[in-house]
């Protein structure tokens, strides 16, 4: 099992590379002459010339990409075309906001979206399941801001029960800080809801048929004893897998959440990167984000095997 | 029906039978043709036929009582919604009732084009990984790679590097797309390459692309057709973000995200620039969604009794 473990966090290496190879080929690889078109319409041909130089367009590929790596593993993201901060230290500041956001709705997700795949599949076919599978389909179809601002309509606006906008750091208390989540959360884990309420009912559908689950029945254990103990254990593989493969419909659901809710946060900090065209900011929360998104995923594998002894390699 | 018939047995007396089982197979109403097809899945007439209102809607966008979707208008500006502006006017007296009609157009060519392209791209990169041994550890390390950079910030990083218009909008979220399109396909290609069809064929000495051409590839077809609906529906939603956040078409194209993106700073006293575009998009994703559930239930039925 140590090997396997071993093994799997080796194999993220490739993986990462891959990652970094392809964000920072897309300098070179997307259509058009990109300092020209980072530069703007009014740019002067110095400008492009200044903006070339910045981001290395005017050095050999392979050079330029083993200097860009080899920084990145020294923390070194690279610099901002637009204010010449540091990539890193300008990530560092809105991070904050941004994995609040992520671990609060991560929780809320969990917490609703768990039991009520759990409810479908033990009343499958009935109208509770038919109220929530429907419930699933909106929830894949609403986009995230237009459930942001119907929330934020409806709480904020009308009953002024939350904020409507803003952040508050957690520093400045727990619910001050919540206060501004709550409905960022809700509007964001939507989807997330849909996708896990889903996943979780398939899987607990195929384990209810399965012979332990009569024997448990026939032996007289009580229904939630049967449905969270016996059956949501065994189910608990596939729905682990997809809140893991999930994230990457967090991250991009923050950048637009972030928007509406005026949340100072890494997705603020990409819109912002994108109107200015400061490519090396995108390319920065680009990689982190994916490295986030492979770090999660190989901690669910880890957990996994360790939490679930039929799982051996 | 009742698999009990009514004969009748003389029964001894002081037996007691017992009651006729129930059945277990109910009989299913087989319908015929394309009416009776719709009719056995419902889904798939409810979501098709709100699909065809969008696309008419789109098509015929000029008839329906628009004006010039990009007319400014600076003395009617923010006019609430009025039998003369259905949907009322933004910043700069446009009429957002056009501006939205027309926007139908901006995302169902994005969701279609999307869907279309990536599947392509998909199926010729899973077909030739799935089949082909040793090219398909190179290639699923590359999409493992792309898989792991969210869909939207790739294709916010493409579009950093691109100028605006609809074309690079549907290059970016096609990128975006492949990876998992092709990963799907694979799975599709290594479970058929093991049927006894392909072994026949691979002994009686068929080549590879004929055997990809003849008997993996019409097999592939169900589930891409379904994963395809599905690609829109997310294509559709990802163009809106983009357009929402900057990143997407160009602010002269009327599109939903940004008729919102200009209806943003306003929201909270003129909600109605923002609540059209986004109700016509939510209605729009739900139409290509349930389409997509109804083709899976029809298609896939094993699929469909587990989702």
């Amino acid at each position: 099992m140590v090997s396997y473990i071993l093994r799997r966090i080796l194999s993220t290496i490739p993986v990462m590379a891959i990652v970094a190879l392809f964000v920072f080929s897309l300098l070179y690889i997307a259509p058009g002459d990109p300092a020209v078109v980072i530069a703007g319409d009014q740019a002067s041909p110095a400008d492009v010339e200044r903006i070339r130089q910045s981001l290395g367009l005017d050095r050999p590929f392979l050079v330029q990409f083993g200097t860009w790596v080899w920084n990145i593993l020294h923390g070194d993201l690279g610099t901002s075309i637009f204010t010449s901060l540091s990539v890193s230290s300008m990530i560092a500041q809105r991070i904050e906001p941004t994995l609040s956001l992520m671990m609060i709705t991560l929780i809320l997700t969990i917490l609703i979206a768990v039991p009520l795949g759990v409810v479908a599949a033990w009343k499958a076919g009935s109208w509770v399941d038919r109220a929530i599978m429907t419930f699933a389909v909106f929830g894949f179809s609403l986009p995230v801001f237009v459930v942001g601002y119907v929330l934020a309509y409806v709480f904020a606006l009308e009953f002024q029960w939350l904020p409507v906008q803003g952040y508050t750091p957690l520093s400045e208390g727990v619910w001050p800080w919540l206060q501004n989540l709550i409905l960022p959360s809700i509007a964001l884990g939507c989807v997330y809801v849909a996708l896990i309420a889903r996943i979780t009912r398939a899987s607990m559908l195929e384990v209810l048929q399965q012979d332990y689950v009569r024997t448990a029945r026939a032996k007289g254990l009580g229904q939630r004893g049967i449905l969270f103990v016996h059956a949501l254990k065994n189910a608990a593989v596939p729905i682990v897998t997809v809140i893991g493969i999930g994230i990457a419909l967090l991250i991009g659901g923050a950048v637009v959440t972030e928007s509406v809710f005026a949340i100072p946060g890494l997705g603020r900090l990409t819109i912002d990167a994108i109107l200015r065209r400061d490519y090396p900011v995108i390319q920065g929360i680009v990689l982190l984000f994916s490295f986030l998104y492979v770090l999660v995923n190989l901690l669910v594998d880890v957990v996994y095997t360790l939490v679930d002894p039929r799982i051996r390699y | 029906m009742s698999i009990s018939t009514t004969r009748t047995i003389p029964v001894p007396p002081g037996l007691v039978i017992a009651p006729p089982l129930p059945d277990l197979m109910l009989p299913v109403k087989v319908r015929r043709g394309i009416i009776g097809f719709l009719r056995n899945h419902p889904t798939v007439a409810i979501g098709g036929a709100l699909l065809l209102c969008l696309v008419l809607i789109g098509i015929f966008a000029p008839y329906l009582g628009t004006v010039d979707p990009t007319a400014i208008a600076p003395a009617k500006r923010t006019r609430p919604p009025s039998a003369l502006y259905w949907f009322g006017t933004d910043q700069l007296g446009r009429d957002i009732y056009s501006r939205v009609l027309y926007g139908t157009r901006v995302s169902l060519t994005v969701g279609l084009s999307v869907a279309f392209f990536a599947t392509l791209a998909g199926l010729a990169i899973g077909l030739v990984s799935g089949f082909l041994r040793w090219a398909d550890g190179i290639v699923m390390r590359f999409m493992d790679g792309l898989m792991s950079i969210p869909p939207i910030l790739l294709a916010i990083a493409l579009m950093a590097l691109t100028r605006g218009s609809v074309g690079n909008v549907i290059l970016a979220i096609t990128v975006a797309e492949i990876p998992r399109v092709s990963r799907l396909v694979r799975s599709v290609v290594l479970s058929l390459r093991e049927q006894p069809y392909v072994d026949a064929a691979v002994a009686s000495g068929t080549r590879a692309p004929m055997i990809i051409l003849r008997h993996i590839l019409p097999n592939t077809l169900a589930p891409m057709l379904v994963q395809a609906t599905y690609i829109c529906a997310s294509a559709m939603i990802v163009e809106s973000i983009l357009s929402f956040i900057g990143a997407g078409t160009p602010p002269t194209i009327p599109s939903w995200g940004n008729i919102m993106a200009e209806g943003r700073a306003l929201w909270q006293v003129k909600p109605y620039i923002v609540f059209f575009p986004a109700a016509f998009l939510s209605v729009t994703v739900l139409a290509v969604n349930l389409l997509g559930d109804g083709l899976r239930d029809a298609l896939d039925p094993r699929m469909a009794k587990s989702l």
